[in-house]
């Protein structure tokens, strides 16, 4: 096939736009498989793409990042719903004093854009922790306890005040449906460090997932590979990973080896299509992650130290507490991104207190305060805190107003709200960013959701505006095509 | 007032009504900085020098300085690029200093334009640039820097070169390339094959046998697997035309319309609901997936099925069917929360545009929303002309809120609309009126359309008229006045006119490649939906020039063109490489033997359903609900009221008749590569996972078919070697090995000795590893 030397090529990885095509299927010789040949190379005879010559290339098989990066592992917790950042992380003395007064402000939420608000002030004090003297409100004190690990910004932005595209932006970079996740992104960008588990989890929230479902966690235009596997807490983990009734493991063992006779008699004379090889494979690899998967989220073989250390011992805390036990369960067995949501469904199941701001918060920070602070101390005591990323936050914050004429409701606020990160190389015990005195807007070094997502691939050693997959003409980024800068300055 | 004094605290005042220091930030920008402190010209170059240089340096001239590449052609190195600007125009006005755009920008009031992108500037330097601004920017005494700027060039143009490429030069039919092993090809298009097979040096490929052929032709055409009785019929058929006899049969089966239906609706992203938080149900989307299958079995010319889409309701005599075809342009993702509801209307009219264009034209027209195409020769204007043929649809919902207007989109519409006495009804159906998904306008007049300046539906600059891309010869669209009382402009249905119209190359040569790719595995051009410099050229540009040219002479006859392409020997071939095959066309670009295939996950399943006798043939209607997992339904955020519920014999229909729905996909399906329902599909990934063997091996749906394959063969008063010899030949369609009974016996006699299975398990276990063989999901 001539080429057009003219024409601009992916170079993502070394990769020509026309090996990338193989790769992800824009062609029939396409093989996309989750790692398996790495650890184990029973068919790496055969592990050539259709050409017969070019070694087969594992998709999801661990790749080398663009430089070397602290992070080898994420874990995002994402408060789902918004919480509010003027009564958690962000110390806003002068808002207090103006609680139920009515004040010209620009706020624009579920409820529209409005020019006034009355003002709901904190409904929570605020304290100093650590050595870095940070305010956090009385909703986290242990989390406070973890302040100076933790860089707080305080300035985030997104473009959406609305939880359908906010959650999309959140988690793809894009307002609109149909891209891939940040978790698709990193596995696209480094692949997973075990091939017997998915290399992108989500854990979600018993009452039920986010708005949009799958959406949050799809691969959108990428091969479905690189999509989030959701895994349950309690019961079986993956979707299909336990046999049908009554077909024990050694049974499948038995109905495993006759198929793959089956298999090779099949593929013996077609050794050319390395897809057949790699399905069979396939069979292997999964049957390995029947063995893995309930043994990563298997939790009797943990201290009853480090199950009161998660709140496992809690009635409110041990469901959270749980998910963030497996989380870095999952980290130690080499999963690259792991989401875990604090909230679901719709409403007050999840953190958009509309209605009453204090009964709301009380209720989501008491399940999440204790685990969130034993995950932080639970990785830094396994010395996993340095190479694991853990990001806090919702898909936006939300207004110093009221939203109804009565009640401490409050509305969205996609144009100033608190994330923060802790672990993989953040600097700890710093702030950065501010809103106004009154909590509403980011004045001060904004920041977007497109930074948040370039800190994190650069944390893991990815270069934020160089990663980049090729679809419906345009180098696709995470970040966008206009690039974005990570934020340097929570960078240790 | 000026910024220097708002810093810092307010004043509270203490009344109910409280000033709050940010919104009096937020007003700086409307601001007045520095009149106050009217200063000397020299003044001025010290305050650039000192406190304004530093600042542009710090945040602007990444991406402004290099007057190759400047953002959006803004370069702030010099006076004169201030002065001249970027597309959004001058960056300061020297006649009303307060009102210049780079204040505007630098301001952050507005949220569609905020610069610098990182974080607004601080106050201290938003104060040196107003004042400096306000002094008239002086940049210092090099005025030679001036000169540095040249006049911004035009940079569109129409090169030769653009004109020469493969896909838009014109088309002429390419005279048949001579072979020298003159037996072997049967029609032409075993001659634009062989003679690049021959000038690598190969031999040409042999032929594929008849069970593999049959099977080909079964999965290509119906998606369905032929049975053991149909391929043995086939493989003993001596008749010479037994091969042209079973394309035409396949070609009649109504199970045809459903197979290269779902092509079509993956190209048309086609779901039934909206996406986003709440993922309505779109009334009636079924009516537009029957309409395609039906338009398909009917061998619809394919000109007339795009112009049904895309104006079936302008036609002269529209029709219930025609209508309902109009569903095409209601099928995208559609956000009922929109931030920005201007932005959110040309979201939309952008995903039309962007399927119609890349669907049936092969162009990435959508490349060129927010500056010229970066490839190819599109300019910005051609998209807002192109996207002017779609601006009097109304839109989902008018204005702000929640709720969508249903109005203009769903209506009730006598089924046998545009037809007269003793004609047949297009739509069968009881005489009362149906519900219809379809598009509507807002009249003869559409509103004016212009380019949007960074696609910003806030910037608009020039108005434009509809009129076609100018590489595809700009021919005037033929608007003619419309009547008052029409309630379309006429727009579309005059676009529909020149994409349909047999002298458009372009749509024949993009159809001509997806019907290779559906036959072949891949398309002449491997990017069907972008035959332009971002896709990869055509390996046989005059093959599929020359097929282009059939398939307009065959009155656009898809049917006709199967046949074509079908009866070649070339589609006969067998997926075997010949010798020195794979080391001469390692990625197959000659076609020299052919591409062996997964089924799809359609096909996955309904051969699944088919090996165990559930299936359920019914032909079209509402959609069904096969059971969905509960923990796939515990990821919906509303999981009680996420999925419906089937019969085992609604559960058994075709899978392209499950209900589509965004944010709730069928899990085996979309483990095995269903196309995505947001974009859309041209080619659909082939992943190999172990979440699908997880799948078929442990899911529900396998569990219940391996019984049902079980139930089925239930041998009577056979032997176990009889049953299994049964299943398996029903599940492969062709004979049994005496070492795959032996083995198949084998596993069922070990799984009671060693296991404890009863004989029904045992059998069952067996069942189901017939129906995870590769041979199973694999096409020779």
């Amino acid at each position: 096939m001539t080429q057009d030397p003219d024409r601009p090529r992916n170079t993502f990885c070394g990769q020509t736009r026309r090996e990338f095509l193989w790769e992800a299927g824009g062609a029939f010789t396409s093989v996309a498989l989750a790692g398996m040949f790495s650890t184990d190379n029973f068919l790496a005879a055969q592990t050539v793409a259709a050409d017969g010559t070019t070694e087969w290339k594992n998709p999801l098989a661990a790749r080398p990042p663009h430089f070397d990066g602290p992070a080898k592992a994420v874990i995002f917790l994402f408060m789902y719903g918004g919480p509010s950042q003027v009564d958690t992380f962000d110390y806003k003395p002068d808002l207090y004093p103006l609680d139920g007064k009515t004040i010209e402000i620009n706020t624009k939420g579920r409820g529209g854009t409005r020019n006034q608000g009355r003002v709901v002030g904190p409904k929570w004090q605020f304290k100093q922790y650590g050595e870095c003297g940070k305010w956090v409100s009385d909703l986290f004190p242990n989390v406070g306890g973890c302040v100076d690990d933790i860089a707080f910004i305080h300035s985030m932005t997104a473009d959406a005040p609305l939880h359908g595209s906010a959650m999309l932006q959140m988690n793809s970079g894009r307002i609109l449906s149909g891209s891939p996740a940040l978790g698709s992104w990193v596995n696209y960008g480094l692949g997973t460090e075990n091939e017997n588990l998915p290399g992108f989890v989500v854990m979600l929230d018993p009452t039920g997932g986010p708005i949009s479902g799958a959406k949050n966690w799809s691969s959108g235009y990428m091969p479905a590979s690189y999509q989030g596997t959701v895994i349950r807490s309690s019961g079986t983990p993956i979707l299909a990973l336990d046999p049908p009734p009554g077909m024990s493991r050694e049974a499948q063992r038995r109905l495993l080896d006759r198929l793959r006779e089956y298999n090779e008699e099949h593929a013996a004379p077609r050794a050319e299509n390395s897809e057949l090889a790699a399905r069979i494979a396939s069979y292997e690899l999964a049957y390995r992650m029947q063995q893995h998967a309930p043994e990563a989220v298997d939790l009797s073989g943990e201290s009853e130290e480090i199950r009161s250390l998660y709140g496992l011992d809690q009635d409110r805390t041990k469901d959270f507490g749980r998910r963030c036990l497996l989380a870095r369960r999952l980290v130690e067995r080499g999963v690259r991104f792991i989401q875990v949501y604090s909230g679901g469904n719709h409403n007050d199941n999840n953190w958009d207190a509309h209605g009453d701001l204090v009964k709301n918060h009380e209720y989501h920070a008491g399940a999440t305060d204790l685990p969130v602070a034993g995950l932080l101390r639970d990785l830094k005591q396994r010395g996993l805190l340095d190479s694991t990323l853990v990001i806090w936050g919702g898909e936006f914050g939300r207004q110093p107003t009221a939203e109804y004429a009565e009640g401490t409701g409050r509305d969205h606020n996609a144009y100033g709200f608190t994330m923060w990160m802790a672990g993989g190389g953040i600097k700890g015990g710093t702030s950065v960013g501010e809103t106004d005195e009154l909590g509403n807007r980011a004045e001060v070094d904004r920041f977007h959701v497109k930074n948040l997502h370039a800190t994190i691939l650069q944390q893991l050693g990815l270069d934020p505006n160089a990663l980049s997959y090729f679809h419906a003409g345009l180098d696709q980024k995470l970040v966008g095509v206009e690039g974005a800068e990570p934020i340097h300055q929570i960078v240790a | 007032m000026i910024a220097g004094t708002m810093t810092g605290r307010a004043q509270r005042t203490g009344s109910a009504s409280v000033a709050a220091p940010a919104i009096l930030l937020a007003l700086l920008s409307a601001g007045h900085g520095g009149a106050q402190t009217a200063q000397t010209p020299a003044d001025g170059i010290k305050l650039f020098e000192e406190n304004v240089q530093p600042v542009l340096e710090r945040n602007c001239f990444m991406c402004h300085s290099d007057p190759e590449r400047a953002e959006n052609g803004l370069l702030l190195t010099t006076r004169a690029g201030l002065l001249r600007g970027g597309e959004r125009g001058p960056a300061i006005s020297t006649s009303e200093p307060a009102l210049s755009l780079l204040l505007h920008a630098v301001g952050y009031e507005d949220e569609q334009l905020q610069m610098p992108p990182s974080g607004r500037l601080a106050d201290g330097d938003l104060d040196a640039i107003r004042q400096w601004v306000q002094l008239g920017a002086p940049f210092g005494g090099d005025e030679d820097r001036l000169s540095e700027v040249a006049p911004a060039e035009d940079a569109f143009e129409i090169t030769d070169a653009d004109r020469e490429w493969w896909s838009v030069r014109p088309l002429e039919r390419p005279d048949v390339p001579a072979v020298a092993d003159t037996d072997w090809p049967l029609n032409p298009v075993d001659h634009f094959l062989l003679a690049k097979i021959e000038a690598a040096g190969l031999e040409p490929p042999p032929a594929a046998d008849r069970r593999a052929l049959i099977r080909r032709a079964s999965y290509d055409l119906t998606g369905l697997p032929p049975t053991l009785e149909e391929v043995e019929a086939f493989e003993h058929d001596q008749r010479p035309d037994a091969w042209e006899r079973l394309i035409d049969r396949l070609l009649a089966s109504p199970h045809y319309g459903e197979r290269w239906g779902r092509h079509w609706l993956d190209l048309v992203r086609y779901a039934e609901t909206d996406g986003y938080e709440r993922d309505r149900k779109k009334p009636s989307a079924w009516r537009y997936r029957d309409w395609v299958i039906d338009a398909l079995n009917a061998d619809m010319p394919y000109n007339e099925f795009l112009t049904h889409q895309l104006a079936g309701d302008e036609l002269d005599k529209p029709t219930a069917a025609s209508v309902i075809a109009t569903g095409y342009l209601r099928l995208g993702i559609w956000d009922d929360e929109p931030t920005d509801t201007a932005l959110a209307q040309y979201d939309d009219l952008d995903s039309v545009l962007d399927v119609t264009s890349r669907v049936m034209l092969g162009m990435s027209i959508g490349c060129a929303r927010c500056h010229n195409h970066r490839g190819d020769p599109i300019p910005q204007t051609d998209y807002y002309r192109m996207l002017s043929f779609f601006r009097g649809i109304a839109p989902y919902k008018v204005g702000g809120g929640n709720q969508p207007t249903p109005e203009n989109y769903t209506d009730w519409i006598p089924p046998d609309l545009g037809t007269t006495e003793g004609e047949r009804p297009v739509v069968e159906g009881p005489p009362h009126l149906i519900e219809v998904l379809r598009v509507k306008e807002i009249g003869p007049e559409a509103p004016p359309t212009h380019v949007l300046i960074r696609g910003n539906p806030h910037a608009p600059a020039e108005r434009v008229e509809p009129g076609f891309p100018l590489i595809l010869g700009d021919a005037d669209p033929g608007l003619g006045e419309r009547a008052a009382d029409s309630p379309t402009t006429g727009r579309r249905r005059a676009l529909a006119r020149w994409i349909a119209d047999d002298g458009n190359l372009r749509t024949s040569r993009v159809m001509a490649n997806r019907l290779w790719q559906y036959h072949f595995g891949r398309g002449l051009s491997p990017t069907p939906n972008d035959l332009g410099r971002f896709g990869e050229p055509a390996t046989h540009p005059e093959l599929l020039d020359w097929l282009a040219t059939e398939f307009t002479a065959r009155d656009w006859s898809l049917k006709a063109m199967h046949r074509l392409i079908m009866t070649s020997r070339a589609y006969r071939m067998s997926s075997r490489p010949p010798a020195g095959a794979l080391e001469a066309d390692p990625g197959n670009d000659l076609f020299s033997r052919f591409n062996m295939r997964r089924l799809t996950a359609e096909e996955i399943r309904d051969s699944v359903l088919a090996a165990t006798g559930r299936l359920n043939l019914e032909l079209g209607g509402p959609s069904v609900y096969p059971p969905m997992p509960a923990e796939v339904l515990a990821t919906a955020s509303r999981p009680d009221a996420a999925w419906g519920e089937a019969t085992l014999e609604q559960a058994s229909r075709r899978s392209v008749y499950i209900h589509v729905k965004r944010s709730l996909l069928h899990p085996l399906l979309e483990s095995l590569d269903m196309a995505d329902t947001d974009s859309t599909c041209p080619v659909r990934f082939t992943t190999t996972q172990p979440t699908q063997a997880l799948m078929m091996l442990n899911g529900e749906f396998m569990s219940d078919q391996a019984r049902a394959l079980g139930a089925r063969i239930d041998g009577g008063d056979g032997t176990v070697e009889e049953r299994v010899t049964e299943a398996l030949e029903a599940v492969l369609a062709r004979r049994a090995h005496p070492v795959e009974v032996a083995r198949g016996l084998g596993l069922i006699e070990e799984l009671q000795r060693e296991e404890g299975f009863d004989p029904e398990s045992a059998f069952a276990s067996y069942s189901l590893l017939l129906l995870n063989l590769n041979e199973f999901v694999y096409l020779d």
